[in-house]
């Protein structure tokens, strides 16, 4: 009876231990949303985007030069927030081999067009009303950036609102590889 | 003159036949037509079941009426249509938003934890509860026992027959 109660307490006590193993993985264990997204590193695939204007930008077109992906809704709170540091950035790397492009996703178009008015974006902006470039970007909210090199490689994504020092270090690495240009973009 | 009654004859024959088969084509085309539909409808359910929706809490992409989610059933109905396999399009989907997209990790490296642990779990405590209440169940038994053995009325049986046993004895000799 001894021994009974020594294998139940034995049993109880493993199968407590298992249970905590199973939490314990679930909060700490290696999981992918660890790292920023699968597609950093890979060539960033192709699209053609309408843009507000009604021209058209192909980013296979855009050759030697670094790109700022910015995904954003009109009813996204922090992409108001970055909105200053993305305009400020533009105008900063106007003369520079880099090319800012606006994403405008899960919105409508006249609340998107009164956002552009009250927020700047004077670069290049567009809708993705079929959410493919969204979905082909792996892209699970707003705002998330993507920074392509000059080669087309994406070399980081950035989930959350942009300040100017966070552009002018992700730029800075996009730009660096081929161009040995600083990080502040000189 | 009989020549034109024979080709009448079978104009007529062949009418009819056109009469009887036509429909039952054009229903049968609306059949498979459905059920190719009906095949691709359930096929969409099933792989946006093995998806989670990347801006829902819990919901997979079939539960989530999301835009995102919306959108993606629409990507995975045309990559249906263009032909790409389930897994094809499963790929797809893991690779621009990684394994935490699928409703149920891949048994792989350490995510096989994730798959024994419950079953272990499951046995060991099971055993422990069946063990538990096998030892409560004899505990039991045992102290109904004594209480049956120490109440008055057997003892006083058991003296009688003590008694009893005494005097067949004295009988006997």
């Amino acid at each position: 009876m001894k021994i009974l109660s020594i294998v139940t307490k034995l049993s109880v006590l493993l199968a407590i231990l298992l249970l905590l193993s199973l939490l314990g993985y679930a909060i700490f264990g290696n999981r992918v949303f660890l790292k920023s997204s699968p597609i950093v590193g890979q060539q960033a695939s192709d699209f053609t985007l309408e843009l507000f204007n009604g021209e058209k930008i192909k980013l296979s077109d855009i050759k030697g030069k670094a790109v700022l992906l910015n995904f954003w809704a009109s009813w996204c709170i922090p992409c108001k927030d970055e909105a200053p540091a993305l305009e400020a950035a533009w105008k900063k790397y106007k003369d520079k081999p880099v090319v800012f492009i606006g994403l405008n996703v899960w919105d409508d178009k006249d609340s998107a067009l009164l956002y552009l008015k009250e927020f700047g974006g004077e670069y290049e902006n567009g809708m993705d009303p079929k959410g493919e470039i969204a979905v082909e970007y792996g892209v699970g909210g707003v705002p998330e950036t993507f920074f392509i090199d000059t080669s087309g490689k994406i070399v980081d994504k950035y989930i959350g609102p942009l300040t100017e020092v966070i552009i002018d270090y992700f730029l800075g690495k996009a730009l660096s590889q081929d161009h040995g240009i600083t990080k502040d973009g000189n | 003159m009989g020549i034109d009654l024979k080709m009448i004859r079978k104009i007529n024959i062949f009418r009819k036949a056109f009469a009887f088969t036509t429909p039952a084509l054009i229903i049968l085309a609306l059949l498979t037509s459905n059920s190719i539909a009906g095949n691709i409808d359930n096929q969409i359910r099933e792989i946006s079941y093995l998806l989670m929706c990347p801006v829902c809490q819990g919901q997979t992409v079939a539960e989530s009426n999301s835009e995102l989610a919306t959108q993606m059933r629409a990507i995975i109905k045309q990559k249906l249509e263009k032909g790409e396999s389930k897994q094809e399009i499963i790929a797809y989907f893991v690779n621009r938003y990684g394994e935490t997209i699928l409703g149920a990790p891949p048994p792989k490296g350490a995510n096989w934890l994730i798959w024994i642990l419950p079953a272990l779990a499951l046995l060991f405590g099971g055993a422990g509860i069946a063990i538990f209440l096998h030892k409560s169940k004899s505990e039991k038994d045992k102290r109904k026992t004594k209480a049956i053995f120490n109440e008055p009325q057997v003892q006083a049986e058991s003296k009688y027959l003590e008694k009893l046993d005494e005097e067949l004895k004295e009988f006997e000799s």
